[in-house]
């Protein structure tokens, strides 16, 4: 066991700290077209972005949050976009270090995971969030909405309710999309249009959605999130660095229109 | 120098938990790192939690797999500009040495390694252009072992 130990050591102690990147080979374009993309790797978190967008646009995040609506549809699908757009408008209140609209955010998503059968697994959750917003440690709000959001996924999952991962997943792009467009189409941020540059993700999150049983295709906000992906997913690929101000704006229009659009309650099947 | 430390204490761990019997509990949660498990999900997250203390915090998602060899595992990743990122890989296997490389939109290497002859590995980036980067995992010693990788931000 000593002389494991002793090897295992010397091996460490004489790699070299940094420079392997001299002997790191380009990828090629084979390699990058192959390259897996994991839905909850590969996709950034609503705290990730929001994190990036408060270093570059410095928005004035308390004007951004939304008052809390009450969701009254029994529509399983719509239910599920709701739900991801209400975890990425937690995220949003974290960043405006708004304790109070963080509790009012986690306890609407209790409501519609009661709706969808995923509630007792998030329980534990939704009191540790009330817990760290009462004493403002934001880092770890970020984690346990994170977390959050992952244990909705994973009872999705268990109950075979795969479309709904696919639309809670896709409602919390939508409104970091919605959001950011926002920001950046009525302020002159130009130079962080990047940020909305993400044509990898909307293809993928559309296939996804293209993908889902028919059943939940012919719903009208899935028709609605569909189209609004194609159409973004294109306006994406227009430039690898930036977008003009023109696709920020319908960027914007489009994701406004689906996230008020999954708040309606007035929605009919 | 600190991540230098923090490897070798890893691999250590890594060490002690291959002489036990291996079992793999499934994990409720991707970020249950402090139950007891001894899976390379709570050791590459022990990893990442030796980020904590620089403000970083740990993305709720991890990529698992067995990796043979000189088949590099490689996974696409968005990171955005002002965001620091760091990730960490590890196995139970503490003769293994994996490396991770992270490689920007257009492939060329990105960012910095702290991978050396170990069973962990930790790589680094603070990003200045938003976009699509690529994260490879290698086994460049060792036979197959179930690996996992993890990334924190700040």
């Amino acid at each position: 066991m000593l002389s494991k130990i002793l090897r295992t050591a010397a091996l460490i102690l004489v790699a070299a700290p940094s420079g392997l990147n001299a002997t790191a080979a380009r990828l090629t374009p084979e390699q990058m077209r192959n390259a897996s993309f994991l839905d909850t790797v590969s996709i950034p978190t609503p705290g990730e972005f929001f994190l990036a967008v408060d270093k570059q646009c410095q928005p004035n995040w308390s004007k951004l949050l939304r008052p809390s609506v009450p969701a009254s549809t029994s529509d399983r699908e719509h239910i599920a976009l709701h739900l991801g757009i209400l975890v990425a408008d937690g995220f949003m209140a974290i960043e405006a270090q708004d304790g109070q609209s963080v509790k009012n955010t986690a306890r609407d998503i209790l409501l519609l995971a009661k709706k969808l059968n995923v509630s007792q697994q998030i329980v534990a959750r939704i009191q540790s969030i009330s817990d760290f917003s009462d004493a403002g440690n934001w880092n770890r709000l970020r984690e346990e909405l994170d977390a959050m959001q992952n244990d909705i996924r994973l009872c999705l999952m268990e109950q075979k309710d795969s479309p709904l991962v696919v639309l809670a997943m896709a409602g919390a792009w939508v409104r970091q999309l919605d959001m950011a467009s926002n920001l950046l189409a009525t302020n002159d941020i130009s130079a962080s249009t990047a940020l909305l540059v993400q044509p990898e993700i909307a293809s993928h999150i559309l296939t996804r959605v293209e993908n889902l049983p028919e059943n939940s295709k012919k719903r009208p906000i899935v028709k609605q999130l569909s189209e609004g992906l194609h159409t973004t997913a294109a306006l994406m690929s227009q430039s690898t660095y930036s977008l003009t101000p023109s696709a920020v704006k319908s960027i914007a229009s489009i994701m406004s229109a689906i996230t008020a659009a999954a708040a309606d309650v007035d929605f009919k099947k | 120098m600190k991540q230098w430390a923090l490897l070798f204490v890893l691999s250590l761990v890594a060490m002690a938990h291959a002489q036990e019997e291996k079992s793999y509990p499934a994990n409720s949660s991707p970020l249950a790192w402090n139950s007891h498990d001894k899976s390379p999900l709570s050791l590459a997250l022990e990893l990442a939690a030796g980020n904590e203390g620089e403000g970083y915090q740990v993305h709720d998602g991890f990529w698992s797999g067995t990796l043979a060899k000189s088949e590099p595992m490689l996974l696409e990743v968005y990171l955005f500009a002002g965001n620091d990122y760091r990730f960490s890989a590890a196995n139970l296997d503490p003769f293994s040495q994996l490396r991770l490389s992270i490689f920007d939109t257009w492939g060329y290497p990105a960012g910095q390694e702290y991978s050396g002859a170990s069973s962990c590995a930790t790589a680094g980036i603070s990003v200045i252009r938003s976009g699509r980067y690529f994260i490879q995992l290698l086994m460049t010693e060792g036979d197959k072992a179930d690996t996992c990788m993890v990334y924190s931000y700040k």
